[in-house]
């Protein structure tokens, strides 16, 4: 909920959802086919900068923690990676923690940093996206995209009914809340099992008296747009391949300029 | 009057194997009625509602719409819904769209009108209903009462021939639901078929022209308020109770030896009735536009000082709605009130309104007392 309120506080929720998309994945795409670190991080500040704008520097807590929890995972991953280098060139870091077999080569070091950058660009990217861009703009965008409509349309339908049974999930949360529903673990345990059982009811219920409404409102098979969002313009297509082009050739430039090891060996003595 | 819905022996059940909930059902509604449609819980009136919008199809008998059966397919259903339009009782049932101004839209764009037609309507209709300032939240941020409106407006916007809401009051405050009365009487005015449906008998009483009362799927009472009333043993039987002017009325009645007709159906009626009042104040009546009001409102409160203003209207209110006017809400009732008691005040109201001073006015002679208007053409 805090996400769809944010992309409609957004700065940027009147720029074109289709041209932000192509902008992101143009980023996301050239980030992927260079081997330079400098392109995520450039990717990275990009990010940043357009959550910064989007938000008006008012990221809500809970996304803030979203993004840790994110970065959290991605350290994780990268580490295992960096951890499994290959046997037959020389390890900097050779060891046995537990059960696991710890052996860091320069080249799995380097390469899991690369693609902890190119991970971290790819959610803030995607962050950026999100946070500014609502739902029924994406399915706009997909439309304009000549989308199967039934897809399309479901998206629009999932996006609605899924704010009414959360909201319906938490009245009976706090409904079983003010019934002692949480004295002990069984009965927390029932509760929300019960109210799981009970939004899954109330869902088909819902359904069928909102096809019912859906009819009396003349629907048929298609949610129009009242204010439609702005459509690409050429500028966005330029905009995004230029600087995909651009980023591709500093990539290809700043190859092998960052060495992580190099950089963390006087810290671990490598 | 010109029939506009007709039910012959309609039986509907949603299930072959429960019983039917509308059971060998008659019903005719008229052109330009108040209908209020009364019941207790579960007696069938929503799904009275979705039958005579199409939603459901009877298992047997007929519903005619303007003398014709329905006929259930696209093009017929489209037709019948372009003319009749639902506000359902749970605002999350009906609003769809994510922002309001969007859900409000719907309608409209369902029904191919032009897009700066249904911009217009949209304004309009956000207006009338207090919400155009939300016109562009998304519908989760709003509260019930909030979405409630928001229903409404989206069934405003369709500019329908005939409206039927479903308990249109629940969930509102006090001022918003004599709003949706107001716009009810507003839309009657200017030629829709209203029908509502509402547990607060007090509210219908004081509108509506004929009461249908259901009770287990059939017509129990079609007819006059306060013969149905007046038989408290049949009220009990419907799960209904009677309204408080109603109660007192009969009780004061009682107590003053006199009969209980003329039925008084608000305050003024009421207070005309057991008062005695032999000077009537005099009403102020000034019909205002939104263009015009906050100065006929300073005009008038520049001529007549220390009397108590009343704003009839959502144009009127809209109008003033910045010039901290201490107005009254159900100011009709209010000022002809005052009127009974010797008082005057200044009614400033959407002139569309008229015709209903006049009629508020010739229902208090009814009462014996001669309301004395000033402005009122």
């Amino acid at each position: 909920m805090e996400m769809d309120e944010l992309s409609y506080s957004s700065r940027m929720v009147n720029w074109s959802p289709l041209g932000k998309l192509f902008f992101v994945m143009a980023l996301l795409i050239v980030g992927l086919i260079t081997d330079s670190i400098v392109v995520p991080l450039i990717t990275f500040t990009i990010g940043v900068a357009l959550m910064a704008y989007s938000t008006n520097l008012k990221v809500p807590l809970i996304l803030g923690l979203a993004i840790l929890e994110a970065i959290l995972i991605m350290v994780l991953g990268s580490g295992m990676i960096s951890i499994m280098g290959d046997h037959s060139a020389p390890a900097i870091w050779e060891g046995k923690i537990l059960w696991f077999d710890i052996y860091m080569t320069e080249e799995s070091f380097n390469k899991a940093w690369l693609i902890f950058f190119r991970a971290v660009a790819g959610v803030t990217l995607m962050l950026a996206f999100a946070c500014s861009t609502p739902i029924p703009h994406l399915a706009q965008a997909f439309r304009s995209l000549h989308f199967p409509s039934e897809i399309t349309e479901l998206i629009v339908l999932v996006y609605r009914y899924a704010f009414l049974l959360l909201e319906k999930f938490l009245v009976m949360i706090d409904a079983a809340q003010c019934r002692l529903g949480y004295n002990g673990t069984m009965t927390t345990m029932r509760s929300y099992g019960g109210a799981m059982a009970g939004t899954f009811i109330f869902s088909m219920e819902l359904a069928d008296k909102s096809e019912a409404a859906l009819a009396c409102r003349n629907y048929n098979g298609y949610f129009p747009i009242f204010r439609p969002p702005k459509s690409m313009s050429w500028a966005w297509a330029v905009v995004s391949i230029g600087l995909a082009v651009l980023l591709y050739f500093v990539g290809e430039y700043t190859k092998g300029w960052i060495n992580m090891v190099q950089l963390f060996a006087p810290l671990f003595g490598w | 009057m010109v029939e506009l819905f007709r039910m012959e022996d309609v039986t509907f059940a949603h299930n072959p194997s429960l019983p039917p909930v509308l059971n060998g059902f008659n019903l005719s509604i008229e052109e330009g009625s108040r209908t209020a449609i009364l019941g207790a819980n579960g007696a069938g009136k929503t799904t009275l509602f979705y039958t005579l919008t199409g939603v459901y199809k009877p298992q047997q008998g007929q519903v005619l719409f303007k003398g014709s059966p329905v006929e259930y397919t696209k093009e017929g259903l489209r037709n019948l819904r372009s003319d009749v339009a639902v506000v359902l009782q749970n605002p999350d049932e009906q609003i769809f769209c994510s922002l309001v101004e969007e859900d409000v839209a719907f309608g409209p764009l369902n029904l191919g009108v032009d897009r700066d037609e249904v911009e217009e309507r949209v304004t309009k209709a956000l207006r009338d209903v207090r919400m155009s300032e939300y016109a562009r939240r998304p519908l989760q941020q709003l509260s019930g009462g909030q979405r409630k409106r928001v229903a409404i407006a989206g069934a405003l916007a369709m500019h329908p021939k005939i409206l039927i809401m479903d308990e249109p009051t629940a969930g509102l405050d006090p001022q918003a639901s004599m709003e949706v009365m107001e716009m009810a009487e507003r839309l009657r005015l200017s030629g829709v078929t209203v029908m509502i449906s509402t547990h607060d008998i007090d509210i219908v009483y004081k509108w509506a022209s004929i009461s249908d009362v259901l009770n287990s799927g059939r017509i129990e009472f079609s007819g006059n308020s306060e013969e149905f009333y007046s038989d408290p043993e049949r009220v009990y039987r419907c799960g209904l109770l009677t309204p408080t002017v109603f109660n007192m009325n009969l009780d004061v009645s009682f107590i003053n030896g006199i009969d209980p007709s003329p039925y008084p159906r608000n305050c003024c009626e009421f207070t005309a009735k057991f008062s005695g009042a032999s000077r009537s104040g005099t009403i102020h009546c000034i019909p205002a536009g939104e263009e015009d009001a906050l100065a006929k409102y300073e005009a008038a409160i520049a001529d007549c000082r220390d009397v108590d203003v009343g704003v009839y209207g959502s144009n009127s209110r809209y109008a003033l709605r910045d010039s901290r006017v201490n107005f009254r809400f159900d100011a009709m009732d209010a000022c002809f009130t005052d009127a009974v008691r010797g008082r005057d005040s200044v009614l400033i109201y959407d002139s569309v309104f008229e015709p209903l001073i006049k009629e508020q006015a010739a229902r208090l002679k009814e009462f014996g007392f001669d309301t004395s208007l000033e402005g009122c053409r």
